[in-house]
């Protein structure tokens, strides 16, 4: 029970990122030491970001379909919901549900899209045209 | 802007912890070492808590550590030292007019950040969390220089850039928070430092009465986990179950939810004042950092391969409610040491 279950990893291949960790060790001693992170955090970090591909796609394919407005797919691709956004943007949560439809979009004033560009740190063009 | 060069000579060190490694530093630029398990466990670094009506990256939002700036308030508190914290500023530019007056005043400066837009991060951790804590000790036209203690060197920044992670929105907003160590005597008083961070620490683990936070949360999440296959499908359960792992390993924590650097200063603690049974919970706390670990380890197999559950999640969460037993062992322990 007392063993090292998960080795510091001293394999590039793990993250370019070196990271401090604390053990403790048979003998009773904390050890430190200085390593790129272990199969455990990588496997759950991959997990996180696989969801987050996937949801930027969807969005990204919806858009494309003419079912959403683009503020989707920008919202997805900085890894909010409605609520953070609606803090990023300084814009009330209702309001920014209903500029998800595209019809809606259309006629935002240049000002709430600048509200908007400002959060998502793009330009206005960018924020009217997904890639 | 100004082209003057200021660099202030401050001695970066990597810990496993943002905020206690920034207090150890700062400590340390004042002259007086502690280490970072010190800071950590006079300043209540160790916590938990099991929010799962806050959603944070589509997750129930599960927290190791403690409200940001718990760590270096209360450790400056309980050390009885000289120190300010600004908790915000409604100018961002008054914010960073400060930063400028306090760097030519030569006192390097702690603040509160959020992480999805710092440039130097390591991508795969840029998600929208706003509780980190950096250190600027130096500006050079208009580039900071900032050290963050999850990374192995000095970074630098731009204005534009610590602007905008100074202002980062969302929960728990940093909204331009900002702290410094004015002065220190040089006698300070460890041993009742000690004992005030460890009854905190006890209270806000074990006496709560609100039965999300602590060893109780710890044993509501352990029930809810067995709960997750059958009500949300096994791909949202393995999702989930992810988000305590990268709780409690990633993000800094030098590993198993802090468990590691608690044990190192009950230890340390114990070692500087000849007490045996502040030695016996650190051996438990290792333990149970152990066990954390090896939960961690086991459960990843279940991230890995996330249609197909490879282990029972009501075995996970058995292996929890031990852990919130053997953790509740140590604090019943601490709650009756005298020192």
């Amino acid at each position: 029970m007392e063993t090292n279950s998960d080795p510091v990893y001293t394999d590039k291949r793990h993250g370019q990122y070196r990271e401090l960790f604390y053990n403790y060790d048979k003998t009773g001693q904390f050890e430190k030491s200085v390593g790129f992170h272990g199969e455990t955090d990588r496997v759950t970090l991959q997990q996180a970001w696989d969801l987050f591909h996937e949801r930027i796609e969807e969005a990204r394919g919806k858009v494309h379909a003419g079912k959403v407005s683009p503020i989707v797919y920008y919202m997805e691709k900085n890894l909010v919901d409605p609520l953070n956004l609606s803090m990023l943007a300084g814009i009330s949560l209702w309001k920014v549900k209903r500029h998800f439809k595209p019809r809606v979009f259309k006629r935002l004033s240049e000002k709430t899209l600048k509200k908007y560009a400002e959060a998502f740190n793009i330009s206005i063009e960018e924020l009217k045209n997904v890639e | 802007m100004e082209s003057d060069k200021i660099m202030i000579k401050y001695e970066h060190r990597q810990a496993g912890h943002c905020e206690s490694g920034a207090t150890s530093n700062l400590f340390n630029f004042k002259g007086i070492a502690l280490s970072e398990p010190m800071a950590f466990g006079i300043g209540n670094g160790l916590y938990f808590s099991y929010l799962p009506f806050l959603k944070l990256q589509f997750a129930p939002m599960i927290s190791f550590r403690n409200l940001p700036n718990t760590v270096f308030r209360r450790s400056m508190k309980y050390l009885k030292v000289d120190a300010t914290v600004i908790r915000k500023f409604k100018d961002p530019k008054e914010a960073m007019q400060q930063l400028d007056r306090n760097l030519q005043k030569g006192i390097p400066t702690g603040m509160q950040v959020g992480v999805f837009n710092l440039t130097f991060f390591p991508p795969e951790y840029r998600m929208h969390y706003n509780m980190h804590n950096i250190v600027c000790f130096g500006k050079e036209d208009g580039i900071y220089h900032i050290s963050d203690t999850v990374m192995e060197y000095p970074q630098i920044l731009t204005y534009d850039d610590l602007l905008r992670v100074r202002y980062a929105k969302g929960h728990f907003a940093p909204k331009g928070k900002m702290y410094w160590i004015n002065n220190i005597d040089k006698e300070l008083d460890i041993r009742s430092a000690v004992v005030a961070g460890i009854r905190k620490t006890v209270y806000e683990m074990i006496k709560v009465p609100f039965p999300l936070i602590g060893v109780k949360g710890l044993r509501w999440m352990a029930k809810d986990l067995k709960k997750w296959p059958k009500k949300l499908g096994n791909e949202k359960a393995s999702f989930y179950l992810g988000q305590i792992l990268r709780m409690s390993e990633d993000f800094g924590t030098g590993g198993a939810g802090f468990r590691y650097i608690y044990g190192a200063f009950l230890k340390e603690s114990g070692e500087k004042f000849n007490h045996l049974e502040l030695l016996e919970a650190s051996d438990m706390m290792g333990k149970a950092a152990n066990r954390w670990r090896e939960f961690a380890y086991i459960g990843a197999r279940n991230c890995k391969n996330r249609s197909q559950p490879q282990e029972d999640y009501g075995m996970l969460a058995n292996m929890l409610v031990e852990i919130a037993g053997m953790e509740e062992k140590v604090y019943k322990k601490l709650d009756k040491i005298k020192l």
